[in-house]
C-alpha cells in the first residue's frame, strides 16, 4: 500500500497491509506536524505532491529496502492538503522476521522519502506562509544524488 | 512535437499547474528549462529538479512527443530538518 491521501492517515490500515505470518516485528513510523520550526510558531502545515510520481517513488524505495534488508512488507502513506498541528502527515510500516531489520529499514525509508519523494511542505504561521526546503539559490547541475542512497 | 508541462510548489505559483508546449525533436529537458527562464527571467533564481513521465531525469535527457515534463524545487525534507 503506497498512498497519497487527503484525509487523516489511518494507521491501522498500514499495519494491516504489512501483516505477514512470517513476521516477528512490525515497526511503524509516524511523522507529525510540529507547532514550532526555526524558532517560529507554526499554526498549520500544507503539503503538495506530484501524486502519481510520489506513489511510484514510494514503491521504488520499498523495493530498494527489500533488496537491502530481509524484510517482509512495506506500506507508506503521505497526507496532502492542510494538516492541523499534531496530526500525522506521513506514516511508514515495515514488517520483518526480526525487529532489527524492521527498525533499520523503516529508519532508512523515512530518510529517503523525505529526500526524494516529490512532496513539498509549506508552513503557515501568523502573518504568512513559506515553502520549506531549498526553493531558490544557486542552480545545481546535478539532480540530487538521490538514487544511490547512503547508508 | 508537443509535450505537457507540470509545475509544483513555488514553481506552480509562478507558472500555473499545467501547460503545453511545442518543442523541436531532440530538445533536452535542460534546454526546455532554459527556454522557460529566457521568457521569465525571475525563474533563474529557482532551484529546479526535472522528471519525465514521473521519473527523475538529468538535464541532458531528450524529450519525446507526448512526454509529461515536471519541473519542481527540491523536496522539503533536507538534512536540516529531522522530524
Amino acid at each position: 500500500m503506497f498512498r497519497i491521501v487527503r484525509t487523516p492517515i489511518v494507521l491501522e490500515r498500514l499495519v494491516r497491509a504489512v501483516r505477514d505470518p512470517a513476521a516477528g516485528a512490525v515497526v511503524v513510523f509516524l511523522g507529525t506536524t510540529r507547532n514550532r520550526n526555526a524558532g517560529r510558531r507554526v499554526v498549520r502545515l500544507e503539503y503538495e505532491a506530484y501524486g502519481r510520481m510520489a506513489a511510484a517513488e514510494m514503491r521504488r524505495l520499498a523495493a530498494e529496502a527489500e533488496r537491502r534488508w530481509p524484510i517482509r512488507k512495506v506500506a507508506m502513506a503521505h497526507r496532502i492538503g492542510l494538516v492541523p498541528i499534531g496530526q500525522a502527515s506521513v506514516a511508514i510500516a515495515v514488517s520483518a522476521g526480526h525487529r532489527a531489520e524492521a527498525f533499520a529499514a523503516c529508519r532508512w525509508l523515512i530518510d529517503r522519502l523525505k529526500a526524494i519523494v516529490p512532496i513539498w511542505k509549506r508552513e503557515h504561521f501568523r502573518g504568512g506562509r513559506v515553502w520549506i526546503g531549498p526553493q531558490s539559490g544557486t542552480p545545481s547541475r546535478r539532480p540530487r544524488a538521490a538514487r544511490r542512497p547512503s547508508r | 512535437m508537443r509535450v505537457r508541462l507540470v509545475f509544483f510548489a513555488a514553481l506552480r505559483e509562478r507558472m500555473g499547474a499545467r501547460a503545453e508546449r511545442s518543442v523541436e525533436p531532440g530538445t533536452t529537458v535542460g534546454a526546455l528549462w532554459r527556454a522557460l527562464v529566457a521568457e521569465r527571467p525571475e525563474l533563474a533564481r529557482i532551484l529546479v529538479r526535472f522528471a519525465v513521465n514521473e521519473v527523475y531525469v538529468e538535464p541532458g535527457h531528450r524529450l519525446a512527443d507526448g512526454d509529461e515534463v515536471a519541473f519542481f524545487p527540491p523536496v522539503s525534507g533536507g538534512a536540516r530538518e529531522a522530524s
